[in-house]
């Protein structure tokens, strides 16, 4: 069967590599049959792939440790559904997700797009066959999951910590993300290719970018309750540079989805947008690569591997391909009006943007900066957390008050006077609330102050859009029900601000203490009474583990148990944290052991209580149904694209 | 054995897919993609214009019913928007030499309402829906 997997991944480079360049030959030359056929090869390659994995998957449940990825990564004694989420636990079958999933996005967009878009999708086809080729060649040549040997008794084993229902659907939801973001950057070279730069590339692959946005925002999501729950370390993002990795390609089209809006109804930003959607799309790119490469240190890196180098080869290449596209098609893409005001909602998007991409660029100088000191002193410094906390302090502050402020103002021109009236209920309900909060005692922290006010502001101006709109339409059903776009996106909005209110009092706000205790001896923090019951020692053929017993009592009555792991296969050692949630309080008790003595019963642990931390988790949720709703297929919508086309060519 | 049958399938069914476009018309009257003509292509960016302008209005005169924009912003606003609105629709109708569209919004702003009373917008005509077919001048008209 690997023979089964190896062929169908040569016939998906041969088919990639069709249609890359038969497919550019065919729009060159408008060469109708062509580039069907191209475009058939590209369908086709999804086929093939959905075969390669196939044989893949199969070996995985089936434990067929001849298969050399089976072996490093699966056992006998693993639970099912580890053993399929091994398909993308190592490189090689990560790999191969990325194409089943770029395959994919590539087979339905050109699909869902040829009736509104038949004279550009002829240049998208050679777009995703160059990107496909790329991906193909690395399976078939460099790092193929389909190398046999003689089959052991028994595999490796998949790693503790990933054995988590969160860690099984964390890497699925983030390529969907990573790898639809390759399907508006397609679009976009393929209208720029063929000179048709107006907003039809735009409204037609607006759902998939949504849709890769909501799959790679909520896969971090995923990711930071993994590292929250298993890590074991109290927090949930360490500004890791893989986990930068996926935050900045989302960013960048967090400023991508408000931008081409402007560029829907003005017609301006025509060339930033250009930029943006290629710069997602490279970051995706630079995201997997800074996962594999090992290039920067990480938790998340695995050992050295070969790729890396290709990987940057393909995004430089791709880099300096966009932009020099961009140059060329410079004419194309001027603006058809222009900025009219400060004080208006188009130029409240373009400082939305000019924020993001900002604190893009600043995560990105911290992830690049160990590898510059390595290249010029030879030697790897890191940036640490004050630096990273720092500009999303100063980025993020703003970008808070700009959502709040961007749905009441009007398009084209504002007065100052009309949008202070229109504020008037936002600004005295945040000033309320930030006195009320100081009055509490959260002027201890101003950052955590300034975000919680910035929050009620936000949250205030989507209560009142909400109000005045249903008193027009009559019902709130109707009023979401007829502008999905914009009542979807003040959902999404008041998630982001549920995330910050959660960020915000975990961590601003958090308390911790680390002691000592002696058995029976008490620590209090926050209302808690922590009170060391003992510690105990167990063996099994799986781990052998060393814990203490806490009685809590206070604001939680209770025991709980804090752990150290030794696992046997694969040898690791693990840390199990206890987490108490608190709902009425919206608090979590945390504690990690430090350092447990059976003999003397002696335990030193840390102890955290993290206000409103399940805010974040509920953010999520919040989250994808917004964004859900803002990308609901509208059936008037695609009549009048559709009656767009009939009038033209009537 | 089954792996060489899902291959030599896989395989078939792939050259088949690829020839499909040849197979069903080995001689093609017109081989040329179906991309607008030029004056099609300008009829598309008049409408979409249109349907720019007009969205555009529809949206201010929510926002001045819903209070988001107030008497004198509006009064500011509309008049430019109307006369975009305007301008499209007559380059469209210039385009396609079809008057139908004209009747639908009046060429010149209305005067600017009382100070004091709210203005009562110009009914501003509705994009959406599209017109239904029998709008549509068939190929043969």
């Amino acid at each position: 069967m690997a023979d089964l997997g190896r062929a169908a991944l040569v016939v998906t480079l041969g088919l990639s590599l069709y249609a890359l360049v038969v497919g550019g030959f065919a729009a060159r030359d408008n060469r109708r049959r062509l580039a069907d056929s191209a475009r058939n090869a590209l369908f086709c390659s999804f086929g093939s792939t959905i075969v390669a994995s196939a044989v893949l998957a199969t070996a995985l449940v089936r434990r067929d440790f001849s298969f050399q990825y089976v072996a490093e990564h699966t056992n006998r004694s693993l639970p099912t559904q580890y053993a399929l989420s091994a398909f993308w636990g190592g490189q090689e079958g990560s790999l191969l997700l990325w194409l089943l999933v770029l395959t994919g996005y590539a087979t339905l967009s050109l699909i869902s797009s040829r009736r509104l878009l038949r004279d550009l999708t002829a240049w998208v086809v050679p777009v995703f066959g160059g990107i496909t080729t790329f991906f193909a060649f690395m399976l078939v040549a460099v790092s193929s999951p389909f190398n046999t040997q003689t089959a052991p008794f028994d595999g490796a084993g998949l790693t503790h910590s990933l054995r988590n229902p969160y860690m099984v659907a964390h890497p699925p939801m983030l390529y969907l993300g990573y790898v639809g973001l390759s399907v508006p950057f397609a679009f976009g070279v393929g209208a720029m290719l063929s000179g048709k730069t107006d907003e039809r590339w735009i409204v037609a692959t607006r759902r998939w970018t949504l849709a890769a946005w909501m799959f790679l925002g909520f896969g971090q999501l995923l990711g930071a309750h993994w590292a929250y729950t298993e890590v074991g370390w109290g927090g949930y993002y360490a500004w890791d540079p893989v986990e930068n990795a996926a935050l900045m390609p989302w960013l960048a089209a967090t400023a991508f989805l408000h931008s081409v809006m402007i560029q829907e109804r003005k017609g301006m930003l025509k060339v930033w947008n250009m930029v943006l959607v290629a710069l997602a799309f490279e970051l995706s790119v630079l995201g997997t690569f800074f996962t594999r490469s090992n290039v920067v240190n990480s938790i998340h890196s695995f050992a050295q591997s070969s790729i890396g180098g290709w990987f940057l080869a393909f995004v430089v290449i791709s880099s300096l391909f966009s932009v020099g596209l961009i140059l060329k098609r410079l004419p194309f893409l001027k603006a058809k009006t222009k900025l009219e005001s400060p004080i208006s909602r188009e130029a409240t998007f373009l400082y939305n943007n000019l924020l993001l991409v900002a604190l893009c660029l600043a995560i990105l100088w911290g992830v690049l900066f160990p590898i510059v000191t390595q290249l010029v002193k030879g030697q790897q410094q890191t940036i640490g957390r004050p630096y990273y906390d720092f500009f999303l302090r100063a980025f993020g502050l703003p970008l808070l008050l700009l959502m709040g402020i961007g749905p009441l103002i009007a398009w084209r021109k504002a007065s100052a006077r009309a949008l202070l009236r229109t504020l008037a209920w936002p600004i005295a309900t945040a000033l309320a609330c930030g006195g009320v909060l100081v009055a509490v005692g959260a002027s201890s922290s101003l950052p955590g102050l300034l975000a919680y006010t910035f929050c009620a502001f936000v949250l205030a101006t989507i209560v009142v859009e909400l109000v005045r709109g249903t008193r027009v339409t009559g019902s709130l059903l109707t009023l979401i029900s007829r502008n999905r776009r914009r009542y979807g996106g003040y959902i999404v909005h008041a998630a982001i601000v549920l995330l910050a209110i959660g960020v915000a009092g975990s961590s601003a706000y958090q308390t911790t203490a680390d002691r000592p205790l002696k058995l029976g001896q008490s620590m209090t923090i926050d209302g808690y009474t922590l009170t060391n019951r003992g510690v105990y020692t167990s063996n099994s053929p799986q781990a052998s583990k060393t814990g203490a017993i806490l009685q809590v009592s206070g604001r939680y009555n209770g025991t709980i148990r804090t752990e150290f792991a030794d696992y046997k296969i694969p040898p690791e050692s693990a840390k199990n944290v206890s987490i108490k949630t608190d709902w009425k309080r919206a608090q979590d008790l945390y504690v990690i052991p430090d350092e447990l003595h059976p003999k003397t019963q002696l335990i030193y642990i840390e102890v955290l209580v993290k206000p409103l931390v399940n805010f974040v988790w509920i953010a999520g949720i919040v989250f994808v149904l917004g964004s859900l709703v803002a990308m609901w297929p509208d059936a008037r919508e695609q009549r009048r694209l559709v009656t767009r086309l009939v009038l033209a060519r009537a | 054995m089954l792996a060489i049958i899902l291959g030599l399938l896989l395989a078939a069914g792939v050259v088949v897919l690829v020839a499909l476009p040849f197979l069903r018309e080995p001689v093609a009257a017109d081989d040329r993609l179906d991309a607008p003509t030029e004056a099609e292509a300008r009829r598309l960016e008049l409408i979409e214009e249109r349907d720019r302008a007009l969205a555009a209005l529809k949206e201010l005169e929510f926002d001045h019913r819903a209070g988001t924009i107030d008497d004198e912003d509006y009064r500011t606003l509309v008049t430019p928007l109307r006369q975009a609105a305007a301008r499209a629709l007559r380059s469209l109708d210039a385009e396609t030499g079809n008057r139908r569209s004209m009747s639908e919004l009046p060429t010149e702003p209305g005067p600017p309402p009382d100070e004091g009373t709210p203005p009562t917008p110009a009914p501003v005509p509705e994009p959406y829906p599209p017109p239904d077919e029998a709008t549509i001048p068939s190929p043969d008209e």
